[in-house]
């Protein structure tokens, strides 16, 4: 039992966290590849800026300036500064529910991100500046799981967590295999960089060795059992978390663990062999549909249900 | 090594003659011997180690998140109330006065506020003058006849101190609507325990940190019997109050939820809060907003932040709230004045810790002695609280006065005026430096089917030299208190 409210803002503050994350591996991916061919960079720009939804292409010509804005543009609702603000801002607001250990770690995040330091250390080494936030929300993530109860409100960070990294995932792989009719990214450089943004490059070279090409990329993001970013892992963990959630509800059949139980086995029942390139962007659509209805009806059920159905008789 | 200059302690500009009363050194310059330990300790340590420790010790606030918040035209920066690194020390015999003085004064405050919300006994044999009760904003007709477990209105009361140059201690104030501050006591221990652990542990200081579970066993006691395991909540403003911190780390510490106004649900005279599982009843509302607040349809309509319909649930005894609404009537400041004989009226006793002299300017004797000595009055606006409103007759202006004085003859029940009390003095760490600022006490007292003082008090400092205003919303910090236990035994307790 706790307070719808608190369990939408602990979820929220687990999406924002994972936003900030996965910005952050982005704005990087793109500063890094200005270091390489400016082709390249400009390449690599354009993917994230996709990736992220903002289509205005001159800002693919200046990647250095993007990737500084992703980070730092307190105007732009999807930079890292403005998630973390959010997580933080989520965090006050359930500073009773999660521990001293869990709220220290995000709010020295929060602390250094938005303080006065922050332009000047990301202009002195960016690469540094995100790998630290980073690696600084590794711990955050760590001190939630080490000293919070895993209980209910635990499993609504965990859902926040993970149903927005199974989007920004999704998302990710649209700009690559989304569109049949467009020539898939084949350029090598490009899908490395797209398992760095997913941070998979490592776990994939293990499974796969060196051998980098789309179609096993997109087996591994979207159906690996055991990788923890890709999109069956999360929905399996999602599935987890909202049927512990749902035991005391009786949400009928819109609840949202029956729409997750069905995405999960979609993914892990998957044809993977017989899935070609061009037909993963309608399983990619179905999959981010059914995310987005997952995340309605969370609201639905859990926080802004209708009184009138759970009046005491 | 160079060690931490002390500039002339006792060297405090005064007005009226009298010299403030210095919690570490007699007035021959002597450290006193509860402040031996500390004197050594701070005696060995350089001044950079000082500043040093001033800033671990604001760095752990800040990361704590004890802060507030400034909201600006494009960004919001937190700030942090400023802490003073050296502590102030009590020893075991003034406290023990103070305790028995403030629990004294608790329980007749407690029967006062039940009579005048019952059969007003006091009024009627004339102690208290009808009208003054009767007539102030604060008097809720609403809790007229309303049965209050106990008796005990103000649960929660944090009453303010004063050291008089004589060093005996008066209450400036008691507190009993909704008093912030517990916090800062619970957190400036930490943060001196890790400053000074040392002489922390070699001076037995009384523990503060029963103090949460204390607060949950008194407003667990405010539930009606049968209902076993009493569902408490902390009912908060919300994220942009000052003490949000306060309401958060209270909720925490005591397990119990923190709700909000639009958590609350009222049905059939009951309050539920809206759960993940659906909506759950609830028992105790240890309430951190206003009166005026906490009901639109009884009290402010354009209240967002209580819940409709809580006070008729209350009326029917399903849910207590804590302190009742109404409690403000008791520490009105025109009230203050005849607290001493609200004690001899109940309990027939003398009250142990005086009061401030206190001038009524509803009395027209005593409204032309006030208006005849602003230039050395302290003037009170009645209904104001945390500085606000009040005029420091030395300090101001010769305009700032006749304007105040307009304002006495045209509404002279509004204000109260006392003398300028030179507040006592405890050594503070200023820009590396020792020097010596104003300080009051404010101990938190709690009641329910008993009274409890905690062993322990948020210190406030007054930081600007020579300054006698302690409030944080005008530039007031505060320090840690230990309070010194007579035996190693009575540490523990």
């Amino acid at each position: 039992m706790m307070l719808a409210r608190v369990a939408d803002s602990l979820y929220w503050m687990g999406r924002y966290v994972e936003r900030a994350e996965h910005m952050c591996r982005l704005s990087d991916v793109m500063l890094n590849a200005t270091l390489d061919r400016s082709d390249a960079a400009t390449q690599v720009a354009r993917i994230v800026l996709a990736a992220v939804g903002d289509n205005d292409p001159e800002k693919a010509n200046s990647p250095y300036d993007a990737a500084r804005a992703l980070a730092l543009d307190r105007e732009d609702g999807g930079s890292i500064t403005t998630s973390l603000s959010r997580a933080r801002e989520n965090a006050r607001q359930v500073r009773d529910q999660i521990t001293s250990e869990t709220w220290e770690r995000l709010n020295l995040i929060y602390l250094r991100v938005t303080g006065p330091g922050a332009a000047k250390a990301f202009n002195d080494g960016s690469s540094a500046f995100l790998h630290d936030i980073i690696a600084d929300l590794h711990l955050f993530k760590g001190a939630a799981d080490a000293t919070m109860s895993h209980g209910e409100g635990w499993r609504f960070l965990l859902l926040g967590v993970h149903l927005e990294r199974a989007q920004l995932i999704g998302r990710l792989l649209e700009v690559f295999f989304g569109d049949a009719r467009k020539r898939p990214i084949t350029d090598h450089f490009a899908l490395t960089s797209l398992l760095r943004m997913s941070c998979a490059l490592e776990p994939y070279l293990r499974r796969y060795t060196a051998d980098v090409r789309p179609e096993l990329i997109l087996e591994f993001l979207m159906f690996d059992e055991d990788f923890p970013r890709s999109i069956r892992f999360s929905t399996a963990r999602i599935e987890e978390h909202l049927s512990a959630a749902s035991r005391y509800v009786d949400a009928g059949h819109a609840g949202p663990e029956r729409l997750a139980g069905r995405l999960k086995a979609r993914l892990q029942y998957a044809d993977v062999e017989n899935i070609e390139l061009g037909g993963a962007g309608a399983l990619l659509t179905t999959v981010l549909d059914e995310c987005e209805a997952i995340h309605t009806a969370i609201y639905d059920t859990f926080v802004a249900y209708s009184l009138e159905m759970r009046l005491p008789a | 090594m160079a060690t931490a200059k002390r500039s002339d302690t006792n060297a405090i500009e005064i007005s009226d003659g009298a010299i403030p009363y210095d919690e570490m050194l007699t007035l021959a310059g002597e450290v006193r011997s509860h402040y031996a330990g500390l004197d050594e300790r701070i005696a060995t340590l350089a001044s950079e180690d000082m500043a040093e420790r001033q800033r671990t010790l604001e760095r752990f606030f800040l990361l704590q998140g004890i802060t507030f918040t400034v909201y600006g035209a494009e960004s919001s920066t937190e700030r942090i109330i400023p802490t003073d690194l050296l502590p102030r020390i009590i020893p075991a015999g003034e406290w023990a006065t103070i305790e028995k003085g403030l629990t004294q004064r608790l329980r007749a405050l407690n029967m006062f506020l039940a009579d005048i919300y019952g059969e007003q006994q006091i009024l009627m044999d004339g102690v208290v003058p009808r009208e003054l009760v009767l007539m102030a904003p604060s008097y809720r007709r609403e809790m007229q006849n309303l049965y209050v477990p106990h008796q005990a209105y103000a649960n929660v009361c944090g009453s303010d101190l004063i050291r008089q140059p004589d060093g005996a201690f008066a209450v400036l104030e008691d507190n009993l609507r909704v008093p912030s501050g517990v916090s800062y006591m619970l957190a400036n221990r930490e943060a001196s325990k890790r400053t000074f652990p040392g002489t922390f542990r070699a001076s037995n200081v009384r523990a503060v940190d029963r103090y949460p579970d204390l607060l949950l066993s008194t407003l667990k006691g405010m539930a009606a019997d049968w209902r076993p395991n009493p569902q408490v909540v902390v009912l908060t403003p919300g994220v942009y109050n000052s003490a949000y911190y306060e309401h958060a780390y209270l909720a925490r510490l005591m397990g119990a939820p923190l709700v909000e106004g639009r958590d609350l649900v009222v049905h059939d005279n009951m309050v539920y809060m809206r759960t993940t599982t659906g909506l759950r009843r609830i028992d105790v509302i240890y309430r951190r907003v206003d009166d005026d607040f906490i009901d639109p349809l009884t009290f402010r309509r354009d209240s967002g932040l209580g819940v409709a319909g809580l006070f008729n649930a209350y009326r029917a005894g399903n849910v207590v709230i804590c302190n009742a609404p109404g409690t403000g009537v008791a520490d009105d400041k025109a009230v203050y004045a005849y607290v001493p004989e609200i004690i001899k009226y109940y309990l027939g006793e003398d009250a142990i810790l005086p009061n401030i002299e206190t001038f009524l300017c509803r009395e027209p004797a005593q409204l032309s002695h006030v208006l005849a000595n602003l230039d050395k009055l302290v003037v009170k606006a009645v209904g104001a609280s945390g500085g606000y409103g009040m005029l420091i007759g030395p300090h101001a202006s010769a305009k700032e006065r006749s304007e105040f004085a307009d304002a006495l003859r045209a509404d002279p029940c509004n204000y109260i005026a006392q003398p300028t009390i030179q507040l006592s003095t405890a050594p503070c760490l200023i820009n590396g430096e020792i020097d010596p600022r104003h300080v009051d006490l404010r101990p938190f007292i709690l009641s329910g089917e008993k009274i409890t003082v905690t062993p322990g008090a948020l210190t406030r400092v007054a930081l600007k030299k020579g300054s006698l205003v302690v409030n944080s919303s005008q530039g007031g910090g505060s320090k840690d208190t230990w309070i010194l236990a007579a035996d190693a035994e009575e540490a523990q307790s």
